[in-house]
């Protein structure tokens, strides 16, 4: 049983741990990257299954991220959940245009971004992710 | 040196006072170039093609007279310095003149040649510096609201990094956690969710003020956003031992309002009763149709709470008040709810106030337009005084493939809303407003004042159009059908509002029968 891989980027390292416990207990694998053009050279090594990108990020932004993983095809398919301090007002629209598939403000609330990780998931990872 | 002079507007009807004025201009210092015109009308045209560098004005004109004159070339040239040149010497008119931004007053018959190149210099300098003044004011509030933008976005960082260690902690992930160890975690996180609250509506009060939000109305149902709002707020109520009451009237029709704004407005005021009301008491939530005005749902909430002292009363809208004599000081919030409160009723066309009295509680009430279909349907399905030929219903039904990202989904529905409004007639179709779904599957209906033949012209540039939205292949499918609206016999001698009012009865029915089920619409929808 293979279990869904998830990237979490986002430059503040607490906050990466603190996500990395949450999809653990959750029974997630999790990759992580601390910057736009770690990124962006781990999707392409790891092939997550799904990211979890922060906008505002040292060496290339979310936005450039997003851009990038749009433009290549091995990355294109990844579907990327932006978690972020910035304004919802300003990002949200901008980055749902720029590919990603869903929008949380910072603190989001643990349940529903669960939730809509599952929801996201490619199928047949998401089938053998959660057997019960 | 023609390039160096000052452009001077000259609006002067009387020849003689024209030249006058001109001789004046040019016994004077500055170098003038004078442009004179005698009717206020081309004073107007010539202010559309160039702005001079001051405006002098008569104002008994054959086509303006007195006050009328000046407030027409000060809507047409705001930033242009005007000064009178009056043929009576009226004090009270002048007052008046300077008030509404003219910035000198001349009676002509003692006006000097240096007197009147001094007005013009001093007029065009005090312009010059109230536009600086308006511009730095503006740079200001700008920055200042860079300033919050930016302050919440730093201090929501770590605020996520506490909120999501005490969540690890409390949900057992770093190991057991002891019963009162729990309670001291619940007691941070309560205060960490008190924190991002606070910086949510810094934040809100900053966009009300420089005019940022934008409201996405839509059609709800009163009854739905109450119990919500109840709803969210129904711990936060519990844990201070005060009561939720709902009364809503279930014949309410649906309002025209951005549902999350409502939302907005309800918490706002619900959380700002529960904090004003002691233990043991209760706030009530009522929504009814407005008695006063049948466009409008009427809200209340009362608390049974202090009440609000008669000082308090004038300022308790402002932003950042805070009444000094509360009784609950131990959390006083920022004092921007009732701020936001206000302005989001009063961008909807609602009215917000509130009667209270010390000691015995307070209610506050506002108000928020309905959803008129009569009101929509008249201008579009009537030409002439008369009813047109035929009228249909469309329904255009987007629907999300399985594996479709709601997030993105969102985005391509709003994008099929702005397509699909750019593929009708303004003036004799009409795109109903979206109601608000519960799941993913969007209903757009249109209102169209044609027949069912040609109607399949309109469906098959729906489809085409809607199909090229960005992100919609693949995504998701359109389906689009039509059906006829039925019309009365024609001759019949009802007048126009009460057949518009029939038809905007069957539409209501159809659209009901649409989507009533698949989104549970109350039958209080209003025709």
């Amino acid at each position: 049983m293979t279990k869904s891989k998830i990237m979490i980027v986002d430059d503040d390292p607490d906050l990466r741990q603190a996500l990395r416990l949450r999809l653990r207990a959750n029974k997630y694998d999790t990759v992580n990257a601390g910057d736009g053009y770690s990124a962006i050279a781990m999707a392409y090594k790891e092939r997550p299954d799904l990211i979890i990108l922060d906008l505002g990020l040292p060496a290339g932004d979310g936005f450039v991220v997003l851009e990038r993983l749009q433009k290549d095809d091995r990355l294109s398919a990844i579907p990327v959940i932006v978690l972020t301090a910035s304004d919802a007002q300003s990002s949200e629209r901008r980055a749902l245009q720029a590919g990603a598939s869903a929008f949380f403000q910072k603190p989001a609330d643990n349940a529903e971004l669960l939730e809509v990780i599952r929801a996201t998931l490619p199928k047949v990872a998401k089938e053998t992710a959660l057997p019960s | 040196m023609k390039g160096q002079s000052t452009q001077v507007l000259l609006i002067e009807d009387n020849p003689g006072d024209a030249d006058l004025v001109r001789l004046r201009l040019v016994e004077g210092k500055s170098a003038v170039d004078v442009n004179c015109v005698h009717r206020l009308s081309d004073g107007l045209a010539s202010l559309r093609e160039r702005s001079p560098a001051v405006i002098l004005l008569d104002l008994n004109l054959p086509d303006s007279q007195g006050a009328e004159t000046f407030r027409k070339v000060l809507e047409q040239a705001p930033d242009v310095p005007v000064v009178i040149l009056s043929g009576q010497d009226d004090e009270a008119l002048a007052i008046k003149a300077l008030h509404q931004g003219v910035q000198d007053y001349l009676v002509k018959g003692s006006i000097s040649s240096s007197s009147l190149d001094r007005a013009m210099r001093y007029a065009v300098e005090r312009q010059a510096l109230l536009r600086s003044l308006e511009m730095s004011r503006k740079q200001q509030l700008e920055f200042k609201n860079q300033f919050l933008s930016h302050v919440s976005h730093e201090l929501r960082t770590p605020l996520t990094a506490i909120h999501q260690y005490v969540n690890i902690l409390l949900d057992g992930l770093a190991g057991e956690v002891q019963a009162d160890q729990r309670d001291h975690l619940k007691t941070i996180l309560r205060s960490v969710n008190q924190l991002g609250a606070m910086v949510r509506d810094l934040l809100e009060a900053s966009r009300a003020e420089s005019g940022k939000i934008l409201l996405a109305p839509r059609c709800v149902a009163a009854a739905d956003l109450i119990h919500a709002a109840v709803a969210m707020m129904q711990a936060t109520a519990r844990e201070k031992g005060v009561g939720l009451e709902v009364g809503v009237d279930t014949s309410l029709p649906l309002m025209h309002a951005d549902p999350d704004r409502v939302l907005e407005i309800l918490i706002n005021l619900i959380e700002n009763a529960v904090k004003f009301t002691p233990a043991g008491g209760a706030v009530t939530i009522q929504g009814c149709a407005a008695a006063a005005d049948t466009d409008f749902a009427y809200f209340s909430v009362t608390d049974t709470g202090c009440g609000i002292a008669a000082a308090a009363k004038a300022l308790i809208f402002d932003r950042l008040y805070q009444d000094p004599n509360a009784v609950d000081s131990s959390r006083k919030g920022l004092g921007l709810g009732l701020f936001i409160a206000k302005e989001l009723v009063s961008l909807h066309g609602g009215r917000i106030w509130f009667a209270s009295e010390p000691g015995e509680g307070t209610t506050f009430s506002f108000t928020l337009p309905l959803y008129s279909l009569d009101k929509l349907l008249f201008p579009v399905i009537t030409r002439d005084g008369r009813l047109r030929d035929g009228v249909v219903l469309v329904k255009v039904v987007l629907r999300p493939n399985s594996n479709a990202p709601r997030g993105r989904w969102k985005d391509i529905s709003q994008r099929c809303l702005e397509t699909l409004q750019r593929c009708v007639y303004l003036d004799k179709d009409l795109v109903l407003p979206p109601m608000a779904a519960a799941g993913l599957e969007e209903t757009l209906l249109v209102v169209a004042s044609t027949d069912l033949e040609c109607a399949g012209i309109m469906t098959a540039r729906i489809r085409e159009q809607l199909g090229k939205v960005q992100g919609m292949s693949g995504a998701g499918e359109v389906e689009v059908s039509v059906s006829a609206v039925p019309l009365p016999e024609s001759g019949t001698d009802q007048p126009l509002e009460a057949q518009v009012h029939n038809i905007a009865g069957a539409i209501g029915e159809m659209v009901r029968a649409e989507v009533g089920e698949a989104q549970r619409l109350s039958a209080s929808a209003k025709a």
